[in-house]
């Protein structure tokens, strides 16, 4: 597992990103435990304090719950609040970047709408390959 | 209860500071890195701390007591450096074996496997290694030792990448085993960055910043774009670093002091903003000049 250190994001917020996905690709289902801090450090190469500093923002945000002893768990709800907490805040984002970018290429709605359309067209297609 | 705990630490050599007035604490169980240009006194203040050196003015205190000529510090601290002074009669093995019996903790288990690992032998001698292969061998030894204090001082001095990756791996897989306290030293902040509780930063013997590792990622922001829209969006804050690119345009790396908003905002205005990566925060935060080696050349 690589992190990106050139990222503006430090590694804890990467690593709290690294486990959303893993929770929204249901490579962990909810009730189920997840890596530890000391998995986590293991597997990133980082100091477990920074590990646990992660996993403590899904928890900060009830996506994991403890149990005593155990350690961490998925909660139940936390996938669909993964999924739509994404859709506000980065997609929100990459389409006012998207938009900007288009205003600064002075390419017109129509023609950014044709290549989102092109765009979703060609995704599908891979998909289903 | 902190291992080392010193205040308004001060040491001289002739007209020569090399620690100036430093306070600082260290809580157990965290892995500390000690950065500083070359001269910034990083091995004078790791040699006070381990009791090999005096201070001139201050008050060092290791495990709560004075670390100098101090049998409980001296048990429970190992001090890894390039010149570590090693038995000449003995070989690899034989320093290994007696090493069992000079520390409490020691995991041989441990020193054998890394030993083994690393190509040494054990009818080597320590005078005959290379630079590289004797660090790696003065690295084994800190970490078997497995003390409560483990000092390293840059330790990777002459190891290749390979081999420096693999030694700071084995240190925060062991650190995770047994955890301690650890102090490391380097120039190079970039390769030790992710295995760090905590940063100290040293300049000209001073301290420049004791921060979390967590929070440096988040200290500074580079902003790259027109003059004007740059300077008007830094206002107040503290600029690190100052970098003319074209005619008109500018790269300034300043304090973050920034709401996501805000740098929403500049982003769409068209400013580049970038991460400032911790090497070059670092350069910067203990560079003597905000322009760095161009400001050399900058006759005008």
């Amino acid at each position: 597992m690589l992190l990106d250190t050139d990222s503006l994001k430090p590694i804890y917020v990467q690593i709290a990103e690294w486990l959303e996905m893993e929770i929204l690709n249901g490579n962990i289902a909810s009730d189920e435990k997840m890596y530890s801090q000391y998995q986590l450090a293991d597997m990133f190469n980082v100091n477990p304090a920074t590990a646990a500093k992660g996993l403590n923002i899904l928890a900060d945000e009830k996506l994991l719950y403890k149990k005593r002893g155990l350690g961490m768990f998925v909660s139940s709800h936390a996938r669909a609040a993964i999924r739509s907490k994404r859709i506000k805040r980065n997609l929100n984002q990459l389409v006012l970047e998207l938009v900007a970018e288009a205003k600064r290429l002075d390419v017109g709605k129509d023609d950014l709408i044709n290549m989102l359309i092109a765009a979703e067209l060609q995704a599908t297609e891979e998909g289903s390959q | 209860m902190n291992v080392v705990d010193c205040s308004g630490l001060t040491k001289t050599f002739g007209r020569a500071t090399a620690v100036n007035n430093l306070s600082f604490t260290l809580a157990p169980n965290k892995i500390t890195g000690l950065i500083g240009r070359n001269g910034a006194g990083k091995t004078t203040l790791l040699k006070i701390i381990a009791g090999y050196l005096l201070p001139n003015a201050g008050s060092i205190q290791v495990f709560s007591e004075n670390p100098v000529n101090n049998i409980k510090v001296s048990a429970n601290m190992i001090f890894v450096d390039e010149n570590m002074v090693l038995p000449a009669s003995m070989n690899l093995g034989e320093i290994l074996e007696s090493s069992g019996r000079f520390y409490a903790h020691w995991d041989h288990q441990l020193a054998v496997g890394l030993f083994t690992y690393f190509n040494l032998h054990p009818g080597q001698y320590h005078s005959k290694l290379s630079k590289g292969m004797r660090s790696a061998f003065n690295a084994i030894l800190g970490l078997a030792a497995r003390c409560p204090l483990t000092i390293f001082d840059e330790p990777t001095t002459g190891m290749d990448a390979a081999v420096r990756k693999d030694f700071y791996r084995a240190l925060l897989k062991d650190f995770m085993l047994r955890p301690r306290t650890v102090i490391l030293s380097s120039h190079l902040l970039n390769e030790i960055n992710d295995i760090l509780d905590d940063l100290l930063l040293i300049k000209d013997g001073e301290k420049r910043l004791h921060v979390p590792i967590n929070e440096l990622k988040e200290y500074a922001v580079g902003l790259q774009g027109k003059e004007e829209t740059i300077t008007e969006m830094a206002g107040k804050a503290e600029v690190l670093h100052r970098k003319r690119l074209g005619k008109d345009s500018v790269y300034l790396a300043v304090r973050n002091q920034f709401a996501e908003e805000e740098l929403q905002k500049a982003r769409l205005e068209g400013v580049a903003i970038s991460p400032v990566v911790t090497d070059d925060l670092c350069m910067y935060l203990t560079a003597r000049n905000k322009g760095g080696i161009d400001d050399v050349f900058d006759r005008n």
